[in-house]
């Protein structure tokens, strides 16, 4: 992937884009919230450049500020932007105008968002050449046309006819790229692109974007939080925290070599390949994201970092300092050359005896569940239609183990939960609870000791608790419920210590939910579902919308609470790395069908399922030392409503040609035992199975370490190496403490839209004979992820009080 | 007859309004010094729109309140040299001024314009409470369980939107049909509707912990009890409550013609909220329907609801000045504004003085509550 760097960095050539030291504040009737601060970077020709960071560290507001897009009330305070040469501070309006969308070009995370849902495609991608090229109508449509080809759509001609709304959201994100494209950027803007779609679709829009880079030789700015998807895409990467920039250079040298205790806290709280729950848990980052006015002096990431030295990290503003021997690598810590970038943070503990799995506490043998579908309530018509959400789905959840249910949106993972919690009953089947046979008792019949033993954590952070409640209250309500306690001073006993358990302090009991962030909320929602003891919890995807290094502390803080009580868990994932990382046992669901299930090694080791080859192929990982085989699905799932006949994976199975008799595509297979407890359903014969390939492995010449030697020369020192950084209005707001520009939260907010950010890092099996040439990150031994105080990372701009620092301090 | 000049009229004008620029001044003030901590209704004081609706809506508040004192005169006394006197004549023997002269039979328009705001500040917001409380109790229900419930009820509401509403009046107070028990019998079916929300809102909440329960059931039993006594049978036996058939008309005519606005806004609501984390998780701890709506469905649903109240209350002074304009409902000397207008109208090409008044009071108020709305609705999409 760096091909394309080194035809670009050859001396002379004009970068596409030069930020130069850009400051971008947002103007509140409350003050300025400085969101963006010194942020230098060059993007070269053809060349695809990274921005990675949790949310509320200013990504989006960078790429917003090169499109001079910041709503009235952002404002670049300092800095300039230079495209091709030109200072884009001094174009006028129309000059800008000519230039959006046309030389730069955007793309948003949500799809449907970027798409006018009244015109058809064929009108809206027409537009484009009409708009800024001045061509006829007729010209319009071929240029249109070609591109819709170029984005590999099928059936072009039917694209252009169609309605946005009768598109998947994977062809949707095809058409604004589509779109994007048509005008011949020469810088690309990508927010997030994949983010809103599942991961099979998420590969194949990755493999068209990295292609059309080296086609057209555009270049590319990626948005994304993920560091795996920056790996795939980019050539070099910048790191982000608090508003600024805080490590960047080529990928390779970033991320094997990291020089700043931010990106390496990143890497250390994503499940890569090699993190076990049992002897190599995560490590989380301690602490909160400083809100934008109380930014600390010196190092925004000090209060936060283990190698904080006081006087040295908080002396002053900290330039960003070149890292020597790599070529464009910067890093803001004064320190990197002083510390041992090999050693675990303090608190990192032995490791854990692995859970032994109990008595069998769930069984679900041949659960269906079918709905229909009425045409009309009122006046009948039309055939009910039956949709069949789940088929034929049996397995058995033992005692205190961890079983994750995988699958893409549609594959029926949510109405089997719902089944489970008695939110539906089954259309045939059983589900056994301990020895009480519950498929068909809906919550409202069943007894308290059912309701409380199976519980639930929910995926939405922001939507799991009622906004109109205080936290307590919440949780006291559940305890009555679950009788829990005889009297009210009881109950409220009761649900401080479940705050203690989640490590939230106590105070958070008078909270209103939109006083916590993400990761609070969660915690909230996790001490909700143990109120009453439960005995069964499903997970469903817990941590998908939390930041990085807040899905590591709220991971572990489940298992802690799992392995304390004793608790099955059923955890309902997409995103493999964490599956890998948490689960005992797995089961692979696609449209309604369970295709694989397994112990967690069986379903990363082949034989796989053909669909678990592609669903693990099509998860981006942030290790240069992993390869993988690239294998990218066509098409999209099928509509439940419309299922493909026979084999549900038929339509988009690589192997179909490799059984006999049409067998996939008229006769569900049946379920294959592979030998211990390893099902699979499909009609590939042993021999295939056998002669299939692991996904992932790791580089055998790989080294991690190239560059320079660890030995090499020190730099000049902490701290002298650079310019001191441009920062016109300081770092902290003018904002008294308390009040926080909503104006500011409310720009973040739309870019993010609707808050679903579904992350995806990923962990594959660890293959024995690397030891040899593992990347600095993963060098350490044992990691104890549980910090004493590990808060999570609110975004910036979220109303936390003071408070609330106060009291994580205080625990 | 003698007549004072303009500037007199206004100062007098203003120097009669003292008790409500007094309490405005008071009520303000504290807003202002404490909006801090006063949660939305603190915010409305952040924006120009706020603080005028807030204003405006205060006025009229206070006006009807101490009505006595600002009036001079009684709004059906007659003084028999006033008749269709211009604005700032004198009454001859020195009881005081016409401010704004006097009507066709000789009343001080001014004080009638006062008193009239009593009527309709009574009247206004407490039939949008009802409207509010018959739309919520059937919009819950229809909006979460959505299916032949929600089809029957929505055609049910959709069948009176559609009903011309003028003609729906009429019909509702025209004495042929006043004379049955219809009007009595819509009222008893209206003013149950509180009744069983509040009823069901403490049940729900409280089945666990019965101390709290049967106390606040009782409370609202007894209070509910005496008031739907004394309005419904005008039977309360501590002689209190009541209303004259006539108001009791109007009333039930607003409340029907406006319930189904909302009850489809509830519905609305109820169906979006319906699919968040939070109602899910209350059915997994096994909430029963009812309180699911009830406590975590609609206070949630809390920022439009207030919003369309105030435009409801607005749209329902409208309504009752259409009303009073029609000569339907209240009584012919009654002093509300609409009456008022449809009295001047007649003699409009000669007089216009006795219009102006209850038009212009109208005007505002509905202006107040609606520049009311807006900021609430500003404020409250800010979080």
């Amino acid at each position: 992937m760096n091909e394309a760097v080194k035809a670009a960095n050859v001396t002379g050539a004009e970068p596409i884009i030069d930020i130069e030291h850009l400051s971008i504040s947002f103007f509140t009737r409350r003050g300025e919230i400085p969101a963006v601060m010194d942020f230098s970077c060059k993007v070269m020709p053809g060349e695809a450049m990274g921005i990675v960071g949790e949310s509320g560290c200013g990504k989006s507001t960078v790429s917003l500020g090169i499109m001079r897009d910041l709503s009235n009330v952002g404002k670049i305070v300092g800095g300039r932007i230079k495209f091709k040469g030109k200072d884009m501070g001094e174009l006028t309006e129309e000059e800008l105008r000519s230039i959006r969308g046309n030389e730069i070009a955007m793309i948003y995370q949500e799809p449907m968002a970027s798409l006018n849902p009244a015109m058809k495609i064929g009108q809206q991608l027409m537009e484009v050449p009409i708009l800024h090229d001045k061509v006829s109508k007729e010209e319009a449509y071929r240029r249109a046309l070609e591109t819709v080809h170029a984005v590999k759509l099928p059936d072009p001609e039917r694209m252009m006819r169609s309605y946005p709304h009768q598109l998947s959201g994977g062809q949707q994100q095809r058409i604004v790229i589509a779109m994007a494209l048509l005008s011949k950027p020469a810088l690309l803007l990508l927010d997030e692109p994949t983010t809103a779609l599942d991961v099979t679709v998420e590969a194949g829009i990755v493999q068209l974007v990295k292609g059309l880079g080296k086609e057209l030789g555009t270049s590319m700015i990626f948005v994304s939080h993920n560091l795996g998807l920056i790996l795939e895409t980019c050539d070099r990467i910048t790191v982000m925290y608090s508003g600024e920039a805080v490590e960047t250079g080529n990928i390779k040298d970033v991320f094997d070599r990291m020089r700043h205790p931010y990106t390496q806290g990143l890497f250390r709280s994503i499940p890569l390949p090699g993190a076990d729950k049992n002897s190599r848990p995560l490590i989380a980052i301690p602490g909160q994201l400083p809100l934008p006015h109380e930014r600390p002096k010196g190092c925004n990431f000090g209060p936060r970092c283990h190698h904080f030295v006081e006087g040295v990290c908080n002396a002053d503003e900290i330039p960003m300092i070149p890292v020597e021997g790599h070529e464009n690598h910067f890093s803001r810590c004064v320190r990197f050359n002083e510390i041992d970038w090999n050693a675990l943070p303090e608190g990192a503990k032995e490791k854990k005896e692995p859970v032994r799995p109990g008595a069998p506490m769930l069984k679900v043998a041949d659960l269906r569940k079918y709905y229909k579908v009425a045409a009309n309530e009122i006046f009948g018509g039309a055939e009910p239609r039956t949709v069949k959400a789940n088929e034929t789905i049996s397995f058995i959840a033992h005692e205190s183990e961890t079983i994750a249910i995988v699958g893409e949106s549609g594959c029926g993972k949510s109405t089997l939960a719902k089944v489970l919690l008695g939110l539906e009953t089954a259309s045939s089947g059983t589900v056994t609870l301990g020895n009480k046979e519950i498929q068909s008792t809906g919550i409202e019949d069943r007894d308290v000791e059912t309701v409380s033993s199976i519980q639930m954590v929910f995926q939405n952070p922001f939507d799991t608790l009622n906004p109109s409640h205080s936290v307590g209250s919440q949780i006291i309500r559940t305890l009555e419920k679950f009788n829990v306690g005889k009297t009210v001073a009881e109950r409220r006993q009761r649900m401080l210590e479940l705050l203690d358990l989640v490590k939230l302090p106590r105070a958070f009991a008078e909270r209103m939910p939109r006083q916590l962030s993400g990761g609070q909320k969660q915690r909230i929602g996790v001490a909700r579902a143990f109120a009453g003891n439960a005995k069964v919890v499903v997970a469903d995807e817990p941590v998908s919308a939390l930041d990085v290094s807040v899905q590591a502390a709220v991971t572990e803080l489940l298992m802690d609470i799992q392995r304390k009580n004793k608790t099955t868990m059923l955890f309902i994932s997409h995103d493999l790395s964490v599956v890998r990382y948490i689960a005992d046992r797995v089961v692979v669901m696609y449209l309604g069908y369970i295709v694989e299930q397994g112990t967690t090694d069986q379903i990363f080791s082949p034989p796989y399922h053909p669909y678990t080859e592609a669903l693990l192929s099509a998860i981006p990982i942030a290790d240069t030392s992993v390869v993988k085989k690239h294998i990218v699905l066509d098409g999209d799932i099928p509509s439940a409503m419309n299922p493909p006949s026979g084999c549900p994976f038929q339509t988009r199975c690589r192997y179909k040609h490799l059984v006999p008799d049409n067998l996939c595509e008229t006769q569900v297979p049946p379920v294959k035992e592979l030998g211990g407890g390893h099902k699979s359903l499909c009609w590939l014969s042993d021999d295939v199975l056998a002669k299939m390939e692991p996904v992932i492995r790791f580089d055998a010449n790989h080294v991690a370490q190239e560059g320079v030697p660890d030995d090499a020369p020190h730099g000049a020192g902490p701290g002298f190496a650079g310019e001191p950084p441009q920062r016109p209005h300081g770092k902290n707001a003018s904002a008294p403490a308390g009040e926080f520009g909503e104006h500011a939260e409310e720009v973040e907010a739309t870019i993010r839209a609707s808050g679903h950010e579904h992350r995806d890092e990923t962990s594959e099996p660890h293959a024995a004979d690397d030891h040899s040439h593992v990347a600095p990150f993963r060098e350490q031994e044992v990691g104890d992820g549980r910090q004493a105080v590990d808060p999570d990372v609110p975004s910036a701009f979220e109303p936390t009080e003071e408070e609330n620092e106060e009291d994580a301090k205080k625990k | 007859m003698e007549y004072i000049g303009v500037p007199q009229i206004v100062l007098g004008v203003i120097a009669s309004f003292w008790p409500v620029w007094l309490a405005l001044a008071i009520v303000l003030g504290a807003s202002i010094v404490y909006k801090k901590r006063l949660g939305l209704y603190g915010q409305l004081f952040d924006s120009g729109v706020g603080i005028t609706g807030v204003a405006i809506c205060f006025f009229w508040l206070f006006t009807a309140i101490f009505a006595s004192t600002v009036a001079h005169f009684d709004p059906l006394a007659q003084v028999p040299v006033m008749k269709d006197a211009l604005p700032g004549a004198i009454v001859p023997d020195g009881r005081g001024v016409y401010l704004f002269g006097g009507d066709k039979l000789a009343r001080d328009v001014f004080s009638r314009m006062v008193y009239g705001s009593q009527i309709v500040l009574i009247i206004a917001p407490a039939a949008t409470a009802f409207a509010l409380m018959v739309g919520i109790t059937l919009g819950l229900p229809a909006g979460y369980y959505g299916g032949r419930i929600d089809a029957v009820l929505s055609f049910l509401a959709n069948l009176v939107l559609a009903f011309p509403v003028i003609l729906l009046f009429y019909l509702l107070v025209t004495p042929g049909i006043m004379d049955t028990a219809i009007p009595y019998g819509l009222a008893g079916v209206f003013f149950l509707f509180p009744i069983i929300f509040f009823l069901t809102l403490f049940y729900t909440r409280f089945k666990g912990r019965p101390d709290r329960a049967y106390l606040l059931l009782g409370l609202t039993i007894l209070i509910g009890g005496w008031i739907y006594a004394g309005l419904v049978f005008s039977a309360d036996p501590l002689g209190i409550v009541s209303i004259s058939p006539n108001q009791l008309n109007i009333f039930v005519a607003v409340v029907f013609a406006s319930s189904p606005g909302v009850f489809r806004i509830v519905r609305g609501l109820v169906m979006d909220i319906k699919t968040r984390d939070y109602v899910a998780a209350a059915q997994t701890r096994g909430e029963t329907p009812w309180y699911i709506m009830l406590w975590e469905i609609l206070p949630n649903a809390r920022g439009p609801l207030i919003v369309d109240a105030c435009l409801r209350i607005g749209y329902t002074t409208i309504l009752l000045g259409t009303l009073g304009y029609f000569g339907l409902g209240l009584a012919p000397e009654s002093p509300d504004w609409g009456t008022a207008i449809k009295d001047a109208s007649r003699l409009l090409r000669s007089f216009i003085h006795p219009a102006l008044p209850p038009t212009i009071a109208l005007m505002s108020f509905v202006l107040g509550l609606n520049l009311l709305a807006d900021a609430l609705r500003e404020q409250s999409m800010k979080d």
